[in-house]
């Protein structure tokens, strides 16, 4: 369900934040518990490294906690709030690794690890959701971010527009080419199953 | 999955596909994925999910805020935004020209006294050296 309709969860959020301005620490930790899953599964996916999705998460609520007093409700959403300081730390480490990169002083990409990873050539449901995350991480920078925020954040066209800094027309059309690659990337892997097994 | 197992399955197990065997849900949850986007985004939200620790996050996050939270980088904001970069280069190639500039005008300096001192009829010292000005032929007692 869209972040812009969960008012029961919004809500809460911002409470927490409110309490978070004021100091409190188990605010900040129920708001941790609440979306920290969701942010590192975002920044994971979009960063493609679990280790530097970790750094940003970490960042992320650090910056909560200095800056919860900052947060107006009648502009965004929590969720929209805490989604777009992610977004914007994603992008600055995906900057900071292209640099370090550049200058070799980086390791090779590190994909983040997905559950059960062992098992997952093992059936052909992991398989589904490996080619699922394959076609994720070969989609244009855009297209990701617009497709993850749609489906992990469950943000709505709108919320995301504002996260993205861009307009609601151009986040749907991220989202209708990002959908369409990623379903022709499922049906390309689908076919090539079909030819390998006739 | 195509379209005639996924009616096969469907007649067979059921419209509620968590009600399925385990090894076809995925399959079928792809199938319906390509035909309409919220299926899909449940798709992507589940392949999508990571594993990882939600109390270490919580530790690590309160450790740093106790520590005053120093930012992890070593670069600065500013250096590592397109701009900053671009700009941070241009001034690192001005430093390096003038730079380059100075030490060059240095060496022509010692240089053209060298070459005013050789048209004056100066001799060189053996290392070619400070003793220029002051040839110990000239003028020295013995």
């Amino acid at each position: 369900m869209p972040a812009a309709v969960r008012d029961e969860g919004a809500d809460g959020d911002e409470e927490l934040l409110a309490r978070i301005a004021g100091g409190s620490q188990a605010a900040l930790s129920a708001l941790m518990a609440r979306h920290g899953r969701g942010l590192r599964t975002f920044a994971a996916r979009y960063l493609g490294h679990a280790a530097d999705a970790e750094d940003v998460v970490q960042e992320v609520f650090v910056t909560v906690w200095k800056q919860a007093a900052r947060f107006d409700p009648g502009r965004a959403r929590a969720s929209t709030w805490l989604y777009r300081i992610t977004a914007n730390r994603c992008i600055d480490q995906r900057r900071r690794r292209a640099l370090r990169n550049f200058f070799g002083l980086d390791d090779i990409a590190e994909e983040p690890a997905a559950p059960e990873a062992n098992a997952e050539t093992a059936t052909a449901a992991r398989q589904e959701l490996a080619i699922v995350r394959d076609g994720l991480s070969r989609l244009p920078e855009r297209q990701r971010m617009a497709l993850l925020l749609r489906a992990v954040g469950e943000l709505d066209i709108g919320a995301i527009a504002e996260v993205m800094g861009a307009s609601a027309g151009s986040v749907e059309q991220l989202l209708v080419r990002g959908r369409r690659a990623l379903r022709d990337h499922l049906a390309d892997a689908a076919g090539s199953r079909e030819r390998k097994s006739s | 999955m195509t379209r005639e197992e996924f009616d096969k399955n469907r007649r067979r197990f059921g419209d509620d596909i968590d009600a399925w065997p385990p090894p076809l849900r995925e399959p079928a949850r792809a199938f319906m994925a390509r035909e309409s986007d919220d299926a899909l985004d449940r798709l992507v939200r589940q392949a999508a999910l990571v594993e990882g620790d939600d109390r270490a996050l919580a530790r690590k996050v309160m450790a740093r805020i106790d520590r005053g939270a120093p930012h992890p980088s070593l670069l600065p904001r500013f250096l590592i935004a397109p701009t900053g970069f671009a700009a941070s280069a241009a001034a690192l190639l001005i430093a390096a020209t003038i730079a380059g500039y100075q030490v060059a005008r240095l060496q022509d300096q010692s240089q053209d006294s060298e070459l005013l001192a050789l048209a004056a009829g100066a001799r060189l010292p053996d290392d070619g050296g400070q003793a220029i000005a002051g040839d110990a032929g000239e003028g020295d007692a013995l």
